[in-house]
């Protein structure tokens, strides 16, 4: 499965940063790999920021409880669900690199991409009903 | 070209001291032990409390039990290391100077340190808190 490498292509960003975003021809695999690396940055951020936001714990229950009644606003859910997207997309193709990464199965990776990601779709379709009706 | 380590370039970064395959070996290590403490903190935080999130005496009661207050410093404490060994990844695959990536291993390991303590200390608060 290729992974995104510098490219000679004059008609292609050289940095490999713009190259992830650059989608023109890419395999499946390739688009797997900047998708893990976009959801990872974003988690990233929301980890740190979810740290910070636990600090209204310290404060007591009205610290808690008043975010709570923001936390459960129509726009936050949507930015659960995107949340949710993120974690299950990151985790399932995860499991793929990490399996692949150690040797295992790599001449199956594009079956187990779909099987993996097949079944995070499915979790993460539940998982934003539930966020939604709960 | 497909994503395993080969025996021959996990002995040229022996040869360069590079850690790269330590530290990925690691954040998949980590990565495969965070599906089951993520998956376990989602469902036990956002599906399976009424209204879809703990209010703060359900907060105290669930930090409270030894085992979850263990599971959730194990999932700070891997969940930064994995975090932050993905940023050093992306930084490593825009090829900086030698220097450059000493420079942002002190800051990732810095920040990684501060992180922990913070999440750690957080826990601790907490399960005090509840008594």
């Amino acid at each position: 499965m290729p992974d995104i490498q510098p490219t000679t292509d004059p008609a292609r960003p050289k940095s490999s940063l713009r190259a992830w975003f650059d989608v023109r021809g890419r395999s499946i695999s390739t688009l797997a790999f900047a998708l893990n690396r976009l959801t990872a940055i974003g988690l990233t951020v929301y980890l740190f920021l979810h740290l910070a936001v636990l600090s209204l714990l310290l404060r007591g229950p009205e610290g808690w409880d008043a975010f709570l009644s923001i936390a459960k606003s129509p726009l936050f859910l949507t930015l659960d669900v995107v949340l949710l997207f993120g974690v299950v997309y990151h985790m399932f193709n995860g499991i793929r690199v990490a399996l692949v990464g150690m040797g295992v199965a790599h001449r199956q990776q594009k079956g187990l991409f779909y099987g993996l990601v097949g079944i995070g779709l499915i979790l993460f379709v539940v998982g934003a009903i539930l966020i939604y009706t709960a | 070209m497909d994503n395993m380590i080969s025996q021959r370039s996990l002995e040229q970064m022996a040869a360069r001291r590079d850690r790269s395959g330590s530290f990925w070996l690691i954040q998949a290590l980590s990565g495969l032990v965070l599906v089951i403490l993520l998956g376990t903190h989602m469902i036990a935080h956002h599906f399976i409390v009424e209204g879809g999130l703990r209010d703060y005496e359900q907060v105290l009661d669930y930090v409270s039990n030894p085992v979850i207050f263990t599971l959730e410093v194990l999932f700070v404490i891997l969940g930064v290391a994995h975090a932050l060994l993905g940023v050093r990844a992306i930084v490593t695959d825009m090829r900086p100077s030698a220097g450059t990536l000493r420079v942002v291993n002190w800051i990732l390991a810095a920040f990684g340190i501060v992180a922990i303590a913070y999440g750690v200390y957080l826990a601790v608060a907490l399960q005090r808190l509840a008594g």
